[in-house]
C-alpha cells in the first residue's frame, strides 16, 4: 500500500535530475518522517500527523525547484526590464509598419475597404502573437540557462534629458515643421492656378481638379493636424501617444496619396498631356521611386519619433538610443 | 493589525542573519535538521521547518557544512556538521554581531564617539 508520504515524495523527485534524486528522496523521508514523529508525540492521530506535515511542506513541484535552484518565474527581475523595452520597441517598430505594408500591398491589388482592413487586422494580431510569444520564450529559456549571460547594463548615457532643457532644441524644429507645412498647404491650393515656374503648367492645375470634391480638402485637414501635433510635440515632448498619433498621421497620409498615384486619379490628365508624359521609359523608372521615396520618408519619421520617445524617457536601447 | 505585520516582518529580517550564524556555532557538534530545529527553537531562536531545511543545504553547497548519512537507525539521517571553512565564517559573523551590538548601545546612550 502507498502511503502519502510515497506520493509526496514521488512527485517531488521525479522532476529533479536522476542525479539528485536519491539524495532529494532520502532527505525528504527523513523530513516528513521526524515532523509526523513530532506531531504524533503531540497526541495526534498518525494518519492525520502525516497529512499535517506533508501540508506544511507545500506544494512538491515547489520544493523540488528550490532543491535544484530552479525559478519559479517566467521571467525574473535580471532580465524582466530587458524583455519589457525589447517587447515594447518591437510593437511600436516592427508592428505599425508591417501592418501599413500589407494595407499598402492590398490596396495597391484593388482590394475593397473591407478586405484592406481584414487583412490588416488578421496580419497585425498574428504578428502580435508571433513578438510577443518568441520574445517571451527566447527569454525564459535565457532565464533558465546557465551562466550570468548577457547582462546589459543600464548606464548613465541612458538618462533622459529634462523637459526644460531639450525644449529649445525643439523650438527650431516646430518652426521648421510649421513653414513647411504652411509652404505644402500653399502649393496644394495654389497648382489650381497653374504653376508659373513650370513652364508648360502655367495655366493648368498639376493635380486633378476633381480631387476637390473631397481628397484636397481632406489633405489640407491633414495639414492641419500636421501642424497641431508639431505643436504637441514642442509642448509635451515626445511620448508614446503622440507616436501612435505620428504613426496614425503619416499612414493617413501617405496611404491614400500612393493610392490615387498609382491608381492615376492624382495627377490632371491635361498636366499630364502638358508635360509630355510619359518620357518615354522614364516613367517606368520615376514612378516605383517616387513611391519608395513617399514610404520610406514616413517610415524614416515614425521611427524617428521612436527613438527620441525612448532616448527622451530614458529606455535602453543600446544600439538606437545612442548618437 | 498592521502593525503586527510590520513587526514581523522587520524581526524576521534582523534575525535572517543570526540563523546563519546559529547553525555553524550549533553545529559544531554534528547534527541531523529536525534536531537542530528543536534545539533552536528551544533557545529562543525561532526559525521555521520550511526555512532551516533548505538553508542547510544551501550551506552545504557553499562548503561551510560537510554531511554524512547515519543508517544506524531505521530512519537514515542526514547529519551535518560545521567545516573548517564554516569555522572561519562563524568567527567572521561573531565578531561582526559584537560590532554591531556596541554601535547600537553607543547610539542608544547617546555616546557617538
Amino acid at each position: 500500500m502507498t502511503t502519502l508520504t510515497d506520493r509526496y515524495v514521488w512527485a517531488a523527485s521525479r522532476s529533479v535530475p536522476e542525479s539528485q534524486r536519491t539524495d532529494l528522496e532520502r532527505e525528504l523521508r527523513e523530513r516528513i518522517g521526524d515532523a509526523t514523529d513530532a506531531l504524533v508525540e503531540t497526541g495526534r492521530a498518525p494518519a492525520d500527523a502525516e497529512r499535517m506535515a506533508l501540508v506544511e511542506l507545500g506544494d512538491p513541484a515547489a520544493l523540488a525547484a528550490s532543491y535544484v535552484d530552479r525559478p519559479l518565474q517566467l521571467i525574473g527581475p535580471r532580465y524582466y526590464l530587458m524583455w519589457w523595452r525589447l517587447l515594447k520597441l518591437l510593437y511600436s517598430v516592427v508592428l505599425p509598419i508591417a501592418v501599413a505594408a500589407v494595407a499598402f500591398a492590398e490596396i495597391l491589388s484593388g482590394a475593397d475597404v473591407g478586405e484592406v482592413i481584414g487583412s490588416a487586422v488578421g496580419v497585425g494580431f498574428s504578428l502580435a502573437v508571433h513578438l510577443g510569444f518568441w520574445t517571451t520564450l527566447a527569454f525564459a529559456v535565457l532565464e533558465r540557462s546557465p551562466g550570468k549571460g548577457a547582462d546589459l547594463a543600464w548606464t548613465p548615457d541612458m538618462l533622459p534629458q529634462l523637459p526644460e532643457l531639450s525644449r529649445p532644441g525643439r523650438r527650431g524644429e516646430l518652426i521648421g515643421s510649421l513653414v513647411f507645412l504652411g509652404i505644402f498647404a500653399l502649393v496644394l491650393v495654389w497648382q489650381q492656378f497653374g504653376l508659373p515656374w513650370v513652364g508648360a503648367l502655367e495655366a493648368i492645375p498639376l493635380l486633378d481638379p476633381e480631387l476637390w470634391s473631397f481628397w484636397i480638402p481632406y489633405f489640407l485637414a491633414l495639414i492641419v493636424l500636421e501642424m497641431l501635433f508639431a505643436i504637441a510635440i514642442y509642448a509635451w515632448g515626445w511620448t508614446w501617444w503622440l507616436v501612435v498619433a505620428n504613426l496614425v498621421l503619416n499612414v493617413a497620409f501617405v496611404v491614400p496619396a500612393l493610392w490615387l498615384f498609382t491608381t492615376g486619379q492624382l495627377i490632371n490628365p491635361e498636366a499630364l498631356e502638358a508635360m509630355g508624359w510619359p518620357w518615354g521609359d522614364a516613367g517606368d523608372v520615376i514612378v516605383p521611386v517616387f513611391v519608395a521615396v513617399v514610404i520610406g520618408v514616413a517610415v524614416w519619421d515614425v521611427i524617428d519619433g521612436v527613438i527620441k520617445t525612448v532616448r527622451g524617457r530614458g529606455g535602453a536601447m543600446p544600439t538606437l538610443g545612442r548618437t | 493589525m498592521g502593525t503586527d505585520e510590520t513587526t514581523a516582518g522587520h524581526l524576521q529580517e534582523l534575525r535572517r542573519g543570526t540563523v546563519v550564524l546559529a547553525c555553524l556555532i550549533r553545529l559544531r557538534t554534528p547534527d541531523y535538521g529536525y534536531a537542530l530545529l528543536e534545539s533552536l527553537n528551544g533557545l529562543g531562536i525561532t526559525v521555521d521547518a520550511n526555512t532551516l531545511y533548505p538553508l542547510l543545504r544551501r550551506l552545504e553547497k557553499q562548503a561551510l557544512l560537510t554531511s554524512e548519512w547515519n543508517t544506524d537507525e531505521a530512519r537514515p539521517r542526514k547529519f551535518y556538521r560545521t567545516s573548517t571553512e564554516g569555522e572561519r565564517l562563524a568567527e567572521v559573523l561573531t565578531a561582526d554581531w559584537h560590532l554591531i551590538d556596541e554601535a547600537l548601545r553607543r547610539l542608544t546612550t547617546g555616546d557617538e564617539r
